[in-house]
């Protein structure tokens, strides 16, 4: 079956399951969150992408992965399942508040209501997309237009493809022979701090959040009067390539801003591994993280301007991770 | 930690040995998300010695400053020294959060009585003895005092040299003690101090504190921490006042209500007239019909500023206060400075006898007549976001007002509306153009990548420029986590002035704001206040 007529056929029955509902549920009133924490877009290789209406968690969305010939339907089917009744019972309006109260805290799946020992539809749906769209930012790629804004080359690690580089995490860890020649002639040598990105588990985390972690770290390192090499970008790299990549170039920091494996959540979620003088054999207590970032996370630009800050006490401890702490007292 | 308990040994050279956090990276399910981060995995246990620093283990160092509540009420003047501990509570791998995690109580003072020159002056060298006497019984010097505020309540606030006298303490007591006043605050503060405001969290009621001291009863309803609503009414205890079981004297608004309900009561009449019981039991049920929002016009005598803002039907009430002492009688037994002979006792009575308000559930307060000098020093200051851009020889500031501009999570928008605000703010606060500098607080920000900080940033620069002294510092409160790209990007911009760019502290147009000195942390403490003052 086309992906279009999956889709066709799941919005078919999403709206008759609302039609059956009433129409006049109020959908307004519980979520004004100014951070959508799900995904709105498709993620991976997505060509035209819809925005519904956010509605509460469990409430399905739908987004178009595949090109359209027809204009599409504006979608009712972002009205909630979980939203208040309009026969005015007081007490069950009382309890949705109290749910939504929840709901707001946390976005995992909680008070999104079942029907008997099963989640309800759109709960399921919207956890198929969740799932989908986790699976989609493992398999998707960089845009190139992106690193050609940011001005990176690229370069690949020993790994041929995804299916190898989810079986082999060793092969990630060492570039390519031929990378390592396009590494050593491009890049300025000793730096002192040399930045390196990564796709990891999750192109849509680069995609979304590189550009403004990035500028914003530059600008922060620039403010700091801390030198700068020539920063890169390694296909299907893993976090301890920081080694061979220190290795090679000697900087005082590494900092490699890689996609986190994606989960139900986020699947757009960036970390930034930093190392004081990384090398074959650094051990992992060396290394430390700051993790979460993404828009509902810790915002990118942010977290680039914090990152200046942590480089500037690795280098003046000359130490990161447990080495740091126990330095610093 | 079940199962793994056995693989401790417990030093014994420790007072207190205190678990404070099992954590096991990566199971952090709320906040972290997607990849697990490999770093380390492992327990850290804390171990507190009695008066001194915590031990460190990792990035959980442990800070302390100490903080100081005075309240200068309409009887009674107390004072309290506590010490906050502040420790970062993120995860490992995130980014900072520091936070208040525990606040010891060091001092308590015994309740004095309010010294006054005459009916509209307060003693300020008397509150002054008072206050350094305390600190030298509790052990601390002004300059060790690094938080905390001086509340004025009740009638106090309407003396002659209110204002002067708090400002002048303010500057006296502490490095950084912040002033205080204004009935809706004190009903706040007071009700953080009861345990109203913990209990509202805890039963999920609506719950109303009735703070009723000396001169008026202040009331804050909350609901699962979030304050609904206040009203301020003339009850309290010095209302009337006796002395040799004679009337000695009657306040104003006491005369009005006498007058209109045709009750006959004189200065020299006995302190047991009817008249008396007649005023106790009105101000007992007014005041249940305000809790119920059945605000009758004969109840107008008594109300002081608005009518009540909640909208809620309160469900239960705490009482705090001097009033509430005679009900509950915590501090028996402690050594009493002040003694009252007034109406305070009859009104406790009367509160009691009450139909209407028994139809609340009662709850009992933590503290009672010490509830908002409590709440002063310990509920009143924030800490702000771990990552902001300060120019720390501009700390610390006091008395900052703040103008609120709104962007409407729409950044074009925002910054269409950002000339205008700006000249909004100016007119607002330095209306005669003398150099009052304000601090901007930016709301509701859309999404920002770099290149939106990049043209927000030029804005405040360019805007600042119009404030009729430009060289003054730019402060910047931002609701959302971005103070330090902000203040960042206004650096590398080359802003001329200093900058001040703190962030996740609510305030908004028409609070004041007192910023404290950088913490080891990196933090600043926060005090947001209202400076009103009100007549009556």
């Amino acid at each position: 079956m086309n992906e279009q007529l999956i889709e066709q056929i799941t919005k078919m029955v999403v709206e008759k399951l609302q039609e059956t509902k009433g129409k006049a549920e109020n959908r307004k009133s519980d979520e004004a969150m100014p951070v959508n924490l799900f995904a709105d877009a498709p993620v991976g290789q997505a060509l035209a992408t819809e925005h519904p209406d956010a509605g509460p968690a469990g409430a399905v969305t739908f987004h178009r992965t595949t090109e359209h010939k027809q204009p599409a339907v504006p979608s009712k089917v972002a009205s909630t399942g979980t939203c208040h009744k309009q026969d005015g019972n007081k007490q069950s309006d009382a309890k949705e508040t109290e749910l939504a109260e929840l709901r707001k805290k946390t976005p995992a799946r909680v008070g999104v209501g079942r029907a008997g020992s099963r989640p309800k539809t759109k709960t399921w749906l919207q956890f198929r997309l969740d799932h989908a769209a986790a699976v989609d930012a493992v398999y998707g790629e960089v845009p190139d237009e992106l690193l050609e804004r940011l001005e990176l080359f690229q370069v690949h690690s020993k790994v041929a493809d995804k299916e190898e580089y989810i079986r082999r995490p060793d092969l990630g860890r060492r570039l390519s022979d031929e990378s390592k020649q396009t590494v050593m002639e491009k890049c300025k040598k000793g730096p002192t701090v040399q930045i390196v990105a990564s796709n990891g588990l999750s192109a849509k985390a680069i995609e979304e959040n590189l550009e403004d972690v990035y500028l914003s770290l530059e600008q922060s390192l620039r403010n700091l009067n801390i030198d700068m090499g020539t920063t890169f970008y390694v296909d299907k790299g893993r976090v301890a390539l920081m080694d061979e990549i220190g290795e090679m170039l000697q900087p005082d920091v590494v900092v490699m801003l890689i996609g986190e494996r994606p989960g139900l959540v986020s699947a757009e979620s960036l970390s930034a591994y930093l190392c004081y003088q990384p090398r074959i054999g650094t051990i992992e207590a060396d290394r430390m993280v700051i993790s979460n970032i993404h828009k509902g996370g810790i915002p990118p630009v942010e977290a680039g301007a914090y990152l200046g800050t942590v480089i500037q006490k690795v280098l003046k401890y000359e130490a990161s991770g447990v080495s740091l702490v126990n330095k610093e007292g | 930690m079940s199962g793994s308990s056995a693989l401790f040994t417990l030093p014994n050279k420790f007072d207190i040995l205190e678990i404070i956090q099992v954590h096991e990276i990566g199971n952090d399910a709320f906040t972290t998300r997607g990849e697990i981060p490999r770093v380390c995995r492992g327990v850290f246990l804390f171990h507190f010695p009695k008066w001194g620093a915590g031990v460190n283990q990792f990035n959980k160092r442990h800070e302390t400053i100490i903080s100081a509540g005075i309240d200068i009420g309409t009887s009674t003047t107390k004072l309290i020294i506590s010490r906050f501990s502040l420790m970062n509570v993120a995860g490992t791998t995130h980014v900072p959060r520091i936070e208040i995690v525990d606040k010891e109580i060091l001092y308590k003072s015994p309740v004095f009585r309010t010294p006054l020159l005459d009916a509209s002056t307060i003693d300020t060298q008397g509150v002054e003895r008072i206050i350094r006497s305390q600190y030298a019984e509790a052990g601390v010097t002004p300059s060790q005092i690094e938080t905390g505020a001086v509340i004025i309540t009740g009638e106090t606030a309407t003396k002659r040299n209110a204002s002067e006298m708090l400002h002048h303490l303010s500057h006296e007591a502490g490095d950084f003690l912040v002033a205080t006043a204004g009935p809706d605050l004190e009903g706040i503060i007071a009700a953080k101090g009861s345990g109203a405001y913990d209990y509202s969290a805890k039963s999920g009621k609506v719950i109303a504190n009735i703070d009723i001291g000396g001169g008026t009863a202040n009331m804050a309803v909350y609901k699962d921490k979030k304050l609904l609503g206040t009203c301020t009414m003339h009850i309290g205890g010095r209302l009337i006042e006796f002395e040799n079981g004679i009337v000695r004297s009657i306040s104003p608004p006491i005369e009005r209500l006498l007058a209109e309900q045709g009750w006959r009561l004189q200065i020299g009449d006995r302190a047991d007239s009817s008249a008396v019981q007649q005023v106790t039991d009105f101000m007992a049920g007014s005041l249940g019909r305000i809790l119920s929002k059945n605000v009758t016009s004969e109840d107008q005598v008594l109300l002081l500023g608005h009518a009540p803002s909640w909208l809620d039907d309160v469900e239960a009430v705490v009482f705090s206060g001097g009033v509430s002492e005679c009900m509950y009688q915590h501090e028996l037994g402690q050594v009493q400075v002040a003694a009252y002979d007034d109406i305070g006792n009859q009104l406790a009575a009367a509160l009691r006898q009450n139909g209407r308000l028994q139809t609340f559930e009662w709850m009992e307060p933590v503290e009672t007549v010490r509830a908002t000098v409590l709440g002063a020093g310990t509920q009143t200051t924030e800490i702000s976001g771990a990552t902001i851009q300060v120019a720390p020889h501009e700390l610390p500031l006091k008395n900052i007002p703040i103008y609120q501009h709104d962007f409407m999570f729409d950044l074009q928008q925002g910054l269409d509306l950002f000339d205008s605000a700006i000249t909004e703010a100016i007119a607002l606060y330095d209306s005669t153009r003398e150099g009052q500098n304000f601090a901007l607080y930016i709301s509701n920000l859309p999404y920002m990548g770099f290149r939106d900080i990049q043209s927000l940033s030029q804005a405040i620069i360019r805007l600042m420029e119009k404030r009729p002294d430009p060289s003054q510092p730019i402060i910047l409160i931002i609701q959302s986590d971005h103070a330090k790209v902000i203040g960042q990007t206004l650096v590398a911009m080359n802003v001329q002035q200093s900058v001040i760019c703190v962030d996740q502290i609510n305030v908004e147009t028409g609070d004041y704001i007192d910023i404290g000195k950088a913490l080891d942390s990196g933090v600043v403490p926060v005090v947001v206040k209202t400076l009103t003052f009100h007549t009556s």
